[in-house]
């Protein structure tokens, strides 16, 4: 569809473009020369195509011809200190003639190649020439040979515009990206394995996924290929060709499948340069790294050094504590700690301890996973947890149970004070420890400003220093309660535990509610809202079992009944747990309708975003990341920046991470980064340099000003 | 769903895998037999010229690619060249009748006369079988077999894909390579590249 569009808009622009052909009329392949643009400057880089026309039913030919045949060739007469590059060559088409199969172009076809102008420009009119040798095929095969000119600076220059058509054109050539690739051969059969992003997963339509090899005798061309999904892995198999490939140490060609996008009504067609390392060989795939990428370094990604970043941590650590969800079981718990210092502040100092031993055990703990889990190969990052719906809904759970013992709904019964939030109830050491535990669990959706640079940085490094940080982190998330613990300066502050306590449990009763609420949410955004309302009505469960544990006065047979009863419950209400695994690999759609402003993330997006000249503005968020929720609501999706965006034509790209997605893991770090929210913005490319600034990130806080001064601040 | 789908195509898969595979050449291998009437009407067969090595080639005297070879006299040379080392040529035409370069046994030796081409035999395959048989995609598409009646080499017959009669000059010729290999006991260094010309018009 998208490309049915781009064709369109070349044909368009096409009919508009003033230049003649200067050709004799028996050629079947009718060749212009076209600069992007024909006034040029030293040291400008311009796109020059060598347009085909070609007569109908001939077709000419691509970079590997296929079968038989010969690719077109451009020799160009240039002074030394002019640099072509290679010719990019658009997708081709595969057209059969009997047994056979090639690999070309019917119609018409612009190859591209870049032109880089020396510094010092000659003054006045350019001419350079170009020897265009082409093999144009209907049955019969003739080859034709031209020389052709392409003037810059000339009278006309400044009339000569083709940047749209060029642009159009480059449309059509396949995208980079670094999808993890390998191909495997055995006596009959090549097959290529690509890893698909998840958002793309389940819309591939396996019947348009074509392999076109860039190197010759690796498929027997003619035959069908045939493709499966096997989990995150496409799988292309064909009929190999009679090459040795086995000896091969990578290949490369372009792979093309169409996909649905968004609203499933609608269908793009991918074209993917790629290149792939044998299955048999243990370094992974070779990257292709497009150009666009590699001129763009990230200097901010190297300078943290250990130190810095262990300050960071634990700087960040701190001001979680200020997040919605960690607050009120700290104040309660900090409120209770007054009570103990006044009776024995020995005791004081040693609950401090212990809980801030269980934060940083637990940070570690979840350290250890994710650095596990990463050494395994999976794509992960900090909030990791909070991607599977099952610790999603029993959070939302916990918190609910907080918010009703909050309320003074119930008290946790000494017989009961082993099960989670109860812990943190109990007044022994034991529960500092496990409010220590909580207070990390429910920390979990936060990342707070300073903190994901910090983690960022901590999980390209060592397992150790990684546990250092994530400790520090931990320390950092400890630290005001244990300040509190140890300075009786601090806890006379506070004010005197009274009534009043019981009125202000019940107002934090709120913000848990809504935590909890929170979390239900993020489950209909995951999964969807069935599995929303199984998880809510499995929280009434567990009012109804709270609450029949209430009649504690009853005689011990029916007390025992009434707990057979509580339990059952509780196991219902956990039953429903299985109902939310998430049935569709990706909601990025859902979250865009949502949403309603910008488009969906992806690297080929931003790739090909990247090749145009407008400013970009990234973000990197997910439904459980309140951070990014709260900028996005106060900074982003509003009047005033959507007229920035506008004005300055920004490109803006939501990637959603609110389930696992291995692309956005990957964007993530090539920032330095571990979590969400994440916004970078890339400057528009300069006037005279064709470059683009480095891209810079944003804090992780913003405000509109944050915004606007970087959208207008022109390098 | 998709699990049940992919492992029923992994069946699929596996069962078209256990089939024999398509004709084809490998190198150092035998090559397949040819039985056939040359242009003269004489009998020829490949197992028949063993102790000797044997260059295929297949044309179209209508395809640019093959006009480059022979309006430069490049062919012929290289015929002159092999013949001098007692190698067997044989050209094959696997034109299908009313395709380019589909011939009468007596145009075809009157193409042969006209290029001074000092071949071994000509064969016309109109039917394509030979041509299948080896897979041939290209005119020229070039094979040498070995004394054993191994190929030897497949593939183009020089280093330069165009049809640019210019391009003949310091081309590396892959079949005088591999018959001088052959010759003097030595392992063939290039054994097969990507054959280059006009379709084979089976």
């Amino acid at each position: 569809m998208k490309n049915l569009f781009l064709s369109l808009l070349f044909f368009c622009v096409l009919m508009l473009s003033p230049a003649s052909y200067a050709q004799q009329s028996e050629n079947h392949v009718k060749i212009r020369l076209l600069a992007e643009h024909a006034s040029v400057k030293g040291g400008e880089e311009i796109w020059i195509g060598t347009e085909q026309m070609i007569d109908p039913h001939w077709h000419t030919y691509w970079k590997n011809p296929g079968d038989s045949g010969t690719a077109t060739q451009i020799k160009w007469d240039m002074p030394d200190d002019f640099l072509i590059s290679d010719i990019q060559w658009p997708t081709p088409q595969k057209i059969q003639y009997g047994p056979l199969l090639n690999y070309g172009y019917e119609q018409q076809v612009i190859l591209l190649q870049k032109l880089t102008l020396p510094k010092d420009l000659p003054r006045g009119k350019i001419t350079l020439t170009a020897d265009v040798e082409v093999l144009v095929c209907k049955e019969e095969c003739i080859p034709e040979y031209g020389t052709y000119t392409l003037i810059l600076n000339g009278e006309n220059a400044a009339n000569e515009e083709n940047s749209a058509y060029l642009e159009a054109a480059r449309q059509l050539l396949p995208i980079h990206n670094d999808w993890p690739l390998f191909f495997d051969v055995d006596e009959q059969n090549f097959s290529l394995k690509i890893t698909i992003p998840a958002h793309l997963r389940s819309h591939i339509q396996l019947d348009s996924v074509k392999y076109f090899p860039a190197d010759w005798g690796t498929l027997a061309n003619a035959e069908k290929p045939t493709a499966t999904m096997n989990g995150e892995q496409l799988i292309l198999t064909q009929m190999r060709g009679q090459r040795p490939i086995e000896k091969l140490e990578s290949l490369t060609g372009v792979l093309q499948f169409a996909a649905n996008t968004s609203d499933s009504q609608s269908e793009s067609t991918y074209n993917i340069n790629i290149k792939a390392t044998p299955s048999w060989m243990e370094s992974p795939a070779g990257a292709v790294i497009s150009e666009v990428m590699q001129v763009m370094e990230y200097p901010e990604q190297g300078e943290l050094n250990f130190f810095k970043a262990l300050i960071l941590a634990i700087l960040g650590g701190m001001i979680l504590n200020l997040m919605p969800c960690v607050f009120p079981v700290l104040s309660i718990k900090a409120l209770s700690l007054v009570k103990i210092a006044a009776k024995s502040p020995k005791l004081a100092k040693a609950h401090g301890l212990s809980y801030t031993a269980g934060v940083i055990a637990s940070f570690v703990l979840i350290a250890a996973i994710l650095i596990t889990l990463r050494a395994g190969g999976a794509q992960l990052g900090w909030g990791f947890q909070l991607q599977n719906p099952i610790i999603i809904t029993l959070l939302g759970y916990l918190l609910f149970v907080i918010g009703l013992n909050l309320m003074g709904f119930f008290e946790f019964s000494s017989r009961f004070n082993n099960v989670g939030g109860g812990l943190a109830q109990k007044d022994g050491l034991t529960g500092s420890f496990f409010t220590g535990v909580l207070a990390t669990l429910v920390a979990a959706p936060c990342t707070a400003p300073l903190m994901a640079g910090a983690i960022g940085f901590a999980l390209i490094q060592s397992p150790f220093i990684a546990l250092v940080i994530f400790s520090a982190l931990g320390l950092g998330l400890a630290l005001p309660y244990l300040a509190l613990s140890f300075m009786p300066n601090l806890q006379a502050r506070m004010p005197k535990p009274g009534a009043w306590m019981s009125v202000f449990k019940q107002i934090l009763a709120f913000p848990m509610f809504i935590a909890a609420l929170w979390m239900f949410w993020i489950l209909a955004q995951q999964v969807d809202v069935t599995s929303a309302s199984a998880a809510l009505l499995g929280a009434i469960l567990i009012t109804i079992a709270l609450w029949l544990l209430k009649f504690s006065n009853l005689k011990s047979s029916k007390k025992f009944i009434l707990r057979i009863l509580a339990i059952t419950l509780i196991v219902i209400s956990t039953a429903f747990i299985p109902l939310t695994f998430p049935s569709k690999p990706s909601l990025h759609d859902k979250y865009m309708v949502i949403k309603g402003f910008g488009d969906t993330f992806s690297q080929s997006a931003l790739d090909k975003a990247l090749e145009g000249d407008d400013p970009i503005f990234t973000e990197m968020t997910a439904a459980w990341c309140i951070t990014c929720k709260v900028n996005h609501k106060i900074a982003i999706n509003i009047d005033s920046t959507k007229a920035l965006f506008a004005e300055h034509n920004v490109r803006y790209l939501i990637g959603d991470w609110t389930n696992e997605d291995p692309e956005i893991t990957k964007y993530l770090q090539k920032h330095g980064r571990n979590g969400v929210p994440l916004y970078v913005f890339y400057g528009s490319r300069d006037d005279v340099t064709k470059q683009r600034p480095a891209p810079k990130l944003l804090p992780q806080v913003l405000t509109p000003t944050i915004i606007k001064k970087i959208v207008e601040d022109k390098p | 769903m998709n699990k049940i789908f992919a492992y029923l195509m992994a069946v699929f898969v596996l069962a078209f895998a256990a089939m024999p595979v398509h004709a084809a050449v490998e190198i150092g291998q035998p090559a397949p037999e040819i039985s056939a009437k040359d242009t003269n009407g004489n009998d020829f067969k490949l197992s028949d010229h063993k102790g000797k090595i044997v260059v295929l080639e297949w044309t179209n005297h209508h395809c640019p690619f093959v006009i480059k070879h022979y309006s430069t006299k490049n062919m012929q040379n290289v015929q002159a060249k092999a013949k001098e080392q007692g190698v067997e040529w044989v050209t094959i035409v696997s034109s299908a009748a009313g395709k380019q370069g589909n011939v009468t046994a007596e145009e075809a030796n009157t193409i042969v006369t006209e290029q001074g081409a000092t071949i071994s035999a000509k064969i016309l395959d109109e039917s394509g079988e030979i041509g299948k048989l080896y897979d041939a995609k290209t005119t020229p598409h070039m094979f040498v077999i070995d004394t054993e009646g191994n190929v030897a080499y497949a593939g183009a017959i020089d280093d330069k894909s165009s049809p640019n009669p210019a391009t003949i000059e310091g081309a590396d010729n892959y079949v005088l390579n591999a018959i001088a290999s052959l010759q003097a006991g030595e392992t063939v260094k290039t054994t097969q590249t990507q054959p280059y010309g006009c379709a084979v018009k089976y």
